[in-house]
């Protein structure tokens, strides 16, 4: 190691940060846009095939989604322009800590700690009228 | 540092730099397919510089193997002959190809690769999402029978950077398909969008580095098709952007169950990724067989696309 390394790597950083800002600048993410229902039915479809959607909540800014599938939680949560899915006991999203609008639901994963979800409420009060709707 | 003469992968570096904001403001223009997303593009770029610091911890041990093996070495090829790189681009390529098989196919080595995987977006920074942890998987280890034959380190050292930047203009979705005899012996864009896509249909195929005809030798070819677009990233995908995170997350993972299952410790180290002791994971092949994208039928798409 000696100091054209470390020249040579203070200016890789750099451009490393010209670069990421120019991505900024760009606007050129993917269009994913808010969750609706339809939207998540179709995410959940396509992350858990075949599983029947016993009830799916929305999160109201459209950034994560979570559904009940028999004994299973399904939960979708955005990450940059695009989403990541995960399924956990029912139980444990029963009990993921709600306060101030937002659930918060450990996910136990390394590579997906945590989904924050923005909710009206949690948990669903009365899951069969939940059902029904 | 020991280094070879001529590194390509340094030479290319500014290249790496102007192509990426090419590709940046082309597409912001309209004018090329492609997308960046700010902090996924910090976590690729970020990737790769400290993945460049991390390849230099290691490399001393890895040339020093390299040179040993080279000094027990059944033949003397010389450096300077036409036929000597012409054989070391094929072998250094089916050597590329083994590892990278191994390294999708083998949880211990996907650990270190899955990094490369880990992205949603498809572009030039993808690239250089580069593993820190190659060195400790060992998979280096790959190359030795180079140096055995009698192929200089030197020479070898040459040969792995110009795959690797061979590699780097592929990761686009700027190029659509190449001529037709283009696709047929090299990767190509299309090809290695294919390699990164989580499509039940497209998972563990195209896993060459210069030349495609290593995969429609051995089986794993699988062609992109304009019927299923390519959604990149994991089977499950990393929610989070926590780059310690996406660096150790596989890692983390196998101790975890290795923990929690010692008794199955072999087959959560070194079976495919996704393998569980009770089957409550999938792996890649049981992902295929339960959507139906067996090879078989992804031969039949490859001749009704051919026809
Ligand atoms: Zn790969
Ligand atoms: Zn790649």
């Amino acid at each position: 190691m000696n100091e054209a390394f470390f020249v040579q790597l203070a200016l890789s950083a750099a451009a490393v940060g010209v670069l990421v800002a120019i991505a900024a600048w760009a606007k050129i993410a993917k269009p994913a846009g808010p969750l609706d229902d339809y939207k998540a039915r179709g995410l959940f479809e396509y992350e858990f095939p075949g599983r029947k959607l016993d009830a799916v909540w929305v999160a109201s800014d459209g950034a994560g989604a979570l559904a009940k599938s028999g004994g299973l939680a399904l939960v979708i949560c955005q990450v940059g322009d695009g989403f990541a899915a995960r399924q956990i006991p029912w139980a444990q999203a029963i009990s993921a800590s709600f306060k101030n609008g937002k659930l918060c639901v450990d996910l136990a994963d390394i590579a997906a700690p945590r989904a924050t979800l923005s909710l009206p409420s949690w948990p669903p009060k009365n899951l069969t009228k939940d059902l029904a709707a | 540092m020991m280094k070879a003469a001529i590194d390509p992968v340094t030479l290319a570096t500014p290249f790496f730099i102007l192509s990426v904001i090419l590709e940046i403001v082309l597409a912001r223009m309209g004018k090329a397919d492609a997308r960046y997303e700010t902090k996924d593009t910090a976590v690729s770029l970020g990737m790769g510089l400290i993945s460049s610091v991390a390849g230099l911890l290691t490399a001393g041990a890895v040339f020093a193997a390299t040179l040993w093996v080279y000094e027990h070495r059944l033949f003397t090829i010389p450096m300077t002959a036409i036929w000597a790189w012409v054989a070391i681009f094929l072998l250094e390529d089916l050597t590329y190809y083994v590892f990278h098989r191994v390294s999708h196919e083998r949880r211990f080595w996907w650990a270190a690769h899955v990094n490369h995987h880990s992205s949603q977006h498809y572009n030039l920074s993808t690239a250089l999402r580069q593993t820190w942890t190659g060195g400790v998987a060992g998979t280096w280890a790959l190359w030795l029978p180079l140096a055995f034959l009698g192929f200089p380190p030197a020479m070898i050292a040459i040969q792995k950077g110009v795959s690797l930047v061979y590699q780097y203009w592929i990761h686009t979705e700027a190029i659509k398909k190449t001529p037709r005899w283009f696709e047929a012996v090299f990767n190509t864009p299309s090809h290695h969008r294919v390699h990164h896509a989580r499509n039940a249909i497209y998972l563990d195929r195209n896993y060459a580095g210069i030349l495609i005809v290593w995969d429609r030798m051995f089986g794993t070819f699988q062609p992109e098709l304009d019927a299923e677009p390519c959604r990149y990233g994991l089977v499950k995908n990393v929610a989070t952007f926590n780059i310690l995170r996406v660096v150790f997350h596989e890692w983390i993972g196998i101790v975890q169950d290795v923990v929690r299952n010692p008794r199955h410790a072999l087959g959560y180290i070194f079976g495919p990724p996704g393998w569980s002791h009770d089957g409550s994971r999938e792996t890649s092949t049981m992902i295929k067989a339960r959507v139906g994208a067996e090879p078989a039928k992804a031969a039949a798409e490859d001749a009704r696309e051919a026809a």
